[in-house]
């Protein structure tokens, strides 16, 4: 009894505190502080604890008690729930709930080269750090019942626009006042690689977005120390006071996930990362971060194969990947990747409980659904207090159900909001969606009636054999009626009856349009789309039923190998092995690029990645997985390796500002481009990916191994020296890019001059400057302006201090002659001019600068300044001492450098062994890993190639690739690839054709084709081509 | 109509005058038709091929030739033909006013190659240097690019350049997908999606052929049409029809088109997906013009050499094919032409099927084979003697070429440029 009383005073005490408002009333105050318990209920507390019959009460929005014979407040609304399960309800941490639509503003086509935001912001419009969702929060009823229909309760929401895009808020899904649904105003940090509305022209790429992002991190750090503040920035005091926040990541892919977690690395953020699908893609690499995961249930949808030459359309990877999506938050739950999980990125939110069950049924534990839609979110958010449990003193959200809220057949009676009831169907409500026998009528014919649909809203047809029919259903609590017109009815039969569950069933009476009346029964015989059944799936047996699904494939496309290649590639390419501890090469024709020249018949021995012995005769290595490899007849080279690449790239250009050498093509990395495995083909095993060529000062290059498989940090070359692209003439001038690109500086070639003097100038300013700050003493830095790294500057420095060094795209002799003054006067050398058509005019003098030369074989005649192009180039310019390549530029020649080289014999006449340095030795040294790869040598890395005839002959085909020692090409393997990938995709079409064929929507295949990227290359949809 | 007979009258009037004869000795000739003299002799008189023997066993009389040539260990093959090329009707791709092959418009049968070619090219002695001595010069664009002719690769201007005149009218099939542009000025590629326009754009093709086949049957012409005018050697068996199409739909669509407008010449362009079609084709009895060899895969699941080995799968189906080099930066390419032929050696093809597949086969499809396309007797002295084998970068190099005859100059500005600078630096 004192506790009754007690509790009484508690109740009325909190009245108190709620009873104030600053709202005026129209009308008499409606004041409501009736206490609602509800009885008898299943209540599910947590996901790890229930109470069976128990009971909770609720009063002013907030649950008041939760228990089992708790007592009951006097004067109480009382619920009976028996047999009806009550759950928290459900938090979205990822919407856009009651934000305006955003819209990019056009200019024409013109580049836009300042920010559109006016006022005291920062630089870029693609920072919006100030942007509060609060201030731009409204509620949306339609939408708000859209989540409610679903059991949310409670969402986080923001403005999905821009790099960062400032604070998220999460708020209830109750249509009070706006005031009154405000949980947390500033709940976390937002943040994408896409800049979304802004119109500014930077970043135009991936690698600018990141490159923004580092930059921004500095300022705003550099902002926050600067006690002085004689600028005052909205954007930077904005996104310091986000740092506070839980900070919370877009990413649309794997990779990206991967990259957003490297730059939190950097600045020492946790991302919580809101993810894309295909996580289970690269499982490893994801998990490593460390990073909570906010999942979507957004799987893909079958295509139509019913036209085999249609079906080519569709990629292995996305055939796949639809196999595959639903058991991604599977393989996040068991690898222990905490995540929440989302109704976003669904096309119809309708999906979200359909797609759901399906990931249960590939998997995922109903614990963990349960904990990712309610606990874990209210967690990431700060608000575990609040939301997400049903606890005392806790928000009254929560749902109530006819069961296991992860049942099909469960349904969704009521969500309680904030302590007010939505009604989202009809205690009564039985779920008669599915197929029926159904017979009606003295003939006793059976028909197929088919029901779908929303609860509220059903849809019914009639199959006859093959005649169809519309059937209007209307359901209300146990009864129904239908009409319909038949072929042979001559008007409409109408039917009502009684509904009865378990079995589920219908019957009744009816009349038909001569106005007798007839009986009709309908028994359900089933669902109407065969989704897979979960007890076809045993939850322990699931690892079996991946390998009968399919293995992940790295990368996840066409030539993709399984991960455990020791074991063989069991199920989906037999025998399948490339890892080897020791590779023997016997009697082979070896050209070492060495001072041995070519050496006839020997053997070489290579193992943990290196060469380690070329003789005549080697004994076969002892070890237990050694391959030996007959050389007879054929040719072993080292590795080509092409200076100047963009394959394996998601993005190539930042050309929006003269200089973006702040940009870093290491960002960017794409190892899932088949582009690496087809010029693995060709004999490439290292590549430069450079920048494009579309400003004077690009970005800084990556220099990777072609390590097919692997992560895009696994193929990086190790400890490389850092390069960086500059680029002359035509594309940075944008001559041949339309007339509306005519305002960018600079547009002619003396204006690329001054870019350079103005970057070196201010880069040596930088210098000075960091160096003087760094001399003062503590007490005066405590005073002074701090200095602020500037990361574009900070690149170019480093080529002043020889730790960064410049590839220079480059045609005509007056901008090679220009750019070697450059560096004399301001004290750089330019490593490599790349392109270089018009070098052999200038070659003495690059001999005096030490410039080397990478160059094409025999391009010419496409723009005006390759008209003095000459084909014996590259042979004039090694005669005249020059380091000199050759390299593709073009994914397609990449695979056949060794024939490009060979060009230089026929132009020029260049001995044979001159010539495969160009595409070996030369490109090495000019990337300063010659001491590592480009010559057969002992003790340098095992990157080598074999060939089925001299290789610079146009008859040679590859039949070997090996990188570290392992092989990553094997022509006879491909063979056996290229069968495995047709069986694969003949057994996911198969499964496709049923899922069509049980009348699940499908869509119609596109042809796909990847985006090549050449030096020219601009685009603007980077974020969509990760294939 | 008079013109035309005019034209023909100056196209084999040309170049009548004396020609020095020649005989090509000891050279491995390699005939075009998959045959190989290892130890050959070859004459050349008056613009023709009067002797083509095995030196081994033929008796020869040295004193009926103004020039003798030893060709030991030296190759002979006829001229390389490049069917399908941009050649002379531009000379730097970037630069708007020096493109003349494609005109504004959509079915455009009288627009006519010949008369826009530059014979002054700088490109063209490049291509003439690496054993390329015919090609055919067409048109681009639309659905209806136009008219090709057949030139050789010398000439004071396209007159006496002409070869075959108007020798076919290509159409492009429109695809059943296209390509959507992310700007307005299709820059920034898309994705593909289905061609909202390909039943309108079809429907255009079947109309304009039905409307001249119609005019040209009719005995009363009220008013001449040009373009119809310009499509009757499609339907009297003159003229070959082009059909420049990829997919395996789109060809089959085309094909039925050809067949139900009574075409009796007919050529795929393009035809990357040609190797799934081989009966379809061989029944017919259409030709594929092979779209560049040097390309990648269409999708990421081909065989990653697919179209290295295209030739072989349409030898192999017995289809009628030859090497074309259509795309980026093709008229300079298009010196690449034999090395194109080397890649289908090294994927399927014997070298003889290769290198017919630059000569005999290309001058069947163009319907030019009972002049040039092979060493034989009595065709034209369309031949070059390269030191190594010229299907190979590694030892392609022409020393002599004779094309009807004739013995062509077989420098350009870039041996001149590459001369220049040798002295400038001393190499030797």
């Amino acid at each position: 009894m004192k506790k009754i009383i007690l509790f009484l005073l508690a109740i009325s005490y909190a009245a108190a505190i709620v009873a104030q408002e600053t709202f005026p009333v129209n009308g008499t105050s409606n004041k409501n502080h009736v206490i609602y318990a509800f009885i008898n209920a299943k209540v599910i507390v947590d996901a790890d604890q229930t109470i069976d019959n128990g009971t909770i009460v609720i009063k002013d929005g907030l649950i008041f008690s939760v228990g089992t014979k708790i007592p009951i407040p006097q004067g109480s609304v009382i619920v009976d729930l028996k047999g009806k399960t009550i759950y928290p309800g459900l938090i979205d941490a990822y919407t856009s709930y009651g934000m305006q639509e955003t819209k990019r503003s056009s200019g024409g086509g013109y580049p836009q080269i300042e920010s559109n935001t006016k006022g005291a912001y920062g630089w870029n419009q693609a920072i919006k750090a100030e942007n509060d969702a609060i201030k731009n929060f409204t509620k949306d009823t339609k939408s708000a019942e859209e989540y409610r229909k679903l059991g949310f309760g409670a969402v986080l929401t923001f403005q999905k626009d821009g790099i960062v895009r400032g604070s998220g808020s999460v708020v209830t899904l109750s249509d009070n006042r706006e005031n009154e649904l405000i949980l947390n105003e500033k709940a976390a940090a937002m943040y994408s690689f896409d800049k979304g509305t802004s119109a500014q022209d930077y970043p135009s790429s991936l690698m600018g977005s990141i490159a923004l992002l580092r930059q921004t991190y500095l300022d705003a750090s550099w902002y926050k120390s600067d006690k002085t503040k004689k600028e005052f920035n909205i954007s930077l005091d904005a996104f310091n006071m986000l740092q506070s926040l839980p900070q919370i990541f877009e990413s649309n892919d794997k990779l990206n996930a991967l990259r957003a977690d490297k730059i939190g690395d950097e600045f020492k953020v946790k991302y919580i990362i809101k993810g894309s699908g295909n996580e289970y893609q690269r499982l490893e690499d994801i998990k490593s971060t460390g990073c909570k995961f906010i999942m979507p249930v957004n799987f893909p949808i079958a295509y139509d194969v019913e036209d085999a030459y249609d079906a080519n359309y569709v990629s292995l990877s996305e055939l796949k990947h639809w196999e595959m999506a639903p058991v991604n938050l599977f393989a996040m739950e068991k690898n222990g990747v905490v995540f929440a999980i989302t109704a976003s990125d669904l096309k119809d939110k309708k999906d979200f409980w359909k797609n759901l069950r399906k990931a249960i049924s590939f998997g995922l534990s109903e614990k963990q659904a349960l904990l990712s839609l309610t606990s874990i979110p209210a967690e990431m958010l700060n608000l575990s207090d609040k939301i997400g449990k049903l606890k005392e003193g806790m928000i009254a959200n929560f749902i109530i159900t006819s069961g296991n809220l992860f049942d099909e057949k469960t349904i969704i009676y009521e969500n309680w909001i904030q302590g007010n009831a939505y009604k989202i169907n009809d205690y009564n409500t039985i779920d008669i969606r599915g197929n029926y026998d159904f017979s009606f009528g003295p003939e006793r014919v059976l028909h197929q009636l088919k029901i779908e649909g929303e609860l509220d809203k059903l849809k019914a047809t009639l199959h006859t054999d093959t005649a169809k029919a519309a059937v209007n259903i209307t359901v209300s609590g146990y009864s129904v009626s239908m009409s319909f017109n038949t072929i042979n009815s001559n008007g409409t039969i109408r039917l009502s009856g009684n509904i009865s569950s378990d079995p589920l069933k219908m019957n009744g009476t009816g009349q038909t349009p001569d106005g007798s009346w007839i009986n009709w029964s309908a028994n359900y015989s089933g669902t109407v789309i065969a989704t897979v059944k979960k007890d076809s799936i045993k939850k322990d047996s699931l690892k079996k039923e991946a390998i009968k699904f399919g293995q992940v494939i790295y990368p996840f496309c066409a030539y993709g190998k399984q991960s455990d290649e020791r074991e063989g590639f069991s199920k989906y390419v037999s025998d399948f092995k490339t890892r080897y501890d020791a590779v023997l090469i016997k009697h082979v024709t070896v050209w070492t690029n060495e001072a041995e020249g070519i050496l006839k018949n020997q053997d070489v021995y290579i193992t943990e990645g290196r060469i380690v012995r070329i003789a005549d005769d080697i004994g076969a290595p002892k070890l237990a997985f050694a391959k030996v490899i007959d050389g007879t007849g054929k040719h072993l080279t080292a590795g080509i390796i092409d200076e100047h690449s963009h394959i394996a790239l998601s993005s190539v250009n930042e050309g929006t500002q003269a200089s973006s050498a702040e940009v870093r093509m290491g960002d960017v990395i794409n190892s899932e481009d088949i582009n690496i495995y087809r010029q693995l083909s060709g004999g490439v095993t290292t590549s430069q990916l450079l920048h494009g060529s579309a400003n004077p000062i690009g970005g800084q290059s990556a220099i990777i191994k072609l390590r097919w498989g692997k992560s895009p940090e696994e193929m990086k070359f190790e400890r490389a020296d850092g390069f960086i692209k500059f680029a002359l003439g035509e594309n940075v001038k944008q001559s041949n890019w339309g007339d509306v690109n005519t305002i960018r500086f600079p547009q002619s070639r003396m204006g690329v001059e001054q870019v350079y003097y103005d970057a070196f100038t201010r880069a040596k300013e930088y210098e000075i400057k960091q160096k003087a700050y760094a001399a003062l003493s503590e007490k005066a830095k405590a005073t002074a302006v701090p200095f602020r790294r500037d990361l574009e500057l900070e690149a170019v420095a480093e080529i002043l201090n020889k730790k960064r060094f410049i590839t220079c795209h480059s045609y005509v002799q007056s901008e090679i002659n220009m750019l070697m003054h450059v560096g004399d006067s301001m004290g750089f050398k330019v490593n490599t001019f790349t392109h270089i058509l018009e070098g052999y005019k200038v070659a003495d003098k690059m001999k005096a600068h030490e410039a080397g030369a990478s160059t094409f074989s025999d391009w010419w005649a496409y723009k005006m300044e390759v008209k003095d192009a000459i084909p014996y180039n590259a042979a004039l310019l090694s005669k005249a001492g020059i380091v000199t390549a050759i390299n593709s530029d073009d994914a397609e020649m990449g695979r056949r450098l060794n024939q490009e080289a060979a060009k230089a014999i026929k132009y020029g006449g260049l001995s044979e062994e001159e010539a495969l340095k160009l595409v070996t030795l030369n490109p090495a040294k000019l990337l300063h890993i010659d001491k590592k790869v480009g010559s057969i040598k002992v003790g340098k890395d095992a990157d080598v190639v074999l060939w089925s005839d001299n290789p610079l002959s146009v008859y040679a085909k590859v039949e070997k690739t090996i990188i570290d020692g392992q092989i990553y090409f094997d022509a006879e393997e491909d063979v056996k690839m290229r069968s495995a990938i047709q069986k694969e995709r003949a057994r996911i079409i198969q499964k496709m054709l049923e899922e069509k064929k049980s009348g699940a929507p499908t869509q119609k295949p596109v042809m796909k084709r990847k985006q090549l990227f050449e030096c020219d290359t601009m685009q603007e949809d980077y974020l969509e081509i990760a294939e | 109509m008079r013109k035309l007979i005019l034209l023909t009258l100056l196209v084999t009037s040309t170049f009548t005058f004396a020609q020095k004869s020649v005989l090509i000795m000891n050279g491995t000739a390699h005939i075009g038709n998959d045959s190989i003299i290892q130890n050959s002799l070859i004459g050349l008189k008056d613009g023709k091929i009067v002797l083509v023997a095995d030196a081994t066993t033929a008796k020869l009389d040295k004193s009926a030739y103004d020039e003798v040539i030893d060709a030991g260990g030296k190759h002979i093959y006829p001229g390389f033909i490049a069917p399908n090329s941009t050649l002379g009707l531009t000379e730097i791709e970037s630069v708007r006013a020096t493109n003349d092959f494609r005109e504004t418009g959509t079915t455009l049968p009288n627009v006519r190659s010949l008369i826009a070619y530059n014979t002054d090219s700088k490109i063209i002695p490049t291509v003439r240097s690496n054993g390329v001595l015919l090609a055919q010069i067409t048109p681009r664009g639309g659905l209806v690019s136009g008219t090709s002719s057949i030139v050789t690769l010398d000439g004071w201007n396209w007159e006496d350049a002409a070869y075959k005149t108007d020798d076919g009218i290509h159409i492009n099939w429109p695809t059943i997908q296209s390509r959507k542009y992310l700007d307005e000025d299709n820059i920034y590629p898309g994705p593909f999606e289905k061609n909202k326009d390909y039943v309108k754009q079809t429907d255009l093709l079947k109309k304009l052929f039905a409307d001249a086949k119609a005019y040209t049957e009719s005995a009363d012409k009220v008013e001449a049409n040009l373009r119809f005018e310009a499509m009757k050697g499609i339907f009297s068996g003159t003229q070959t029809l082009f059909i420049h199409s990829n997919t395996v739909k789109e060809m089959v669509e085309a094909i039925n088109f050809a067949k139900q407008n009574k075409i009796s010449k007919v050529a795929i362009v393009g035809g990357k997906e040609s190797w799934m079609i081989t009966d379809l084709l061989k029944q017919n009895e259409i030709a594929v013009i092979i779209s560049r060899l040097h390309d990648l895969p269409t999708y990421q699941e081909d065989d990653i050499d697919l179209p290295y080995k295209l030739p072989y799968l349409l030898q192999k189906g017995g289809v009628l094919y030859c090497l074309n080099n259509e795309g980026d930066m093709e008229a300079m390419n298009t010196r690449n032409l034999p090395f194109l032929a080397g890649t289908a050696a090294t994927y399927g093809l014997t070298k003889e099927q290769a290198l017919r597949s630059i000569t005999l086969n290309t001058a069947k499809i163009l319907g030019i084979d009972k002049s040039t396309g092979s060493i034989e007797s009595g065709k034209d002295a369309t031949v070059f003697i390269s030191t190594g084998d010229a299907l190979d970068m590694r030892s392609n190099n022409v020393e002599r070429a004779f094309i009807k005859g004739r013995d062509i100059d077989l420098n350009n500005d870039q041996k001149v440029l590459y001369e220049k600078y040798k002295t400038k630096y001393g190499i030797k």
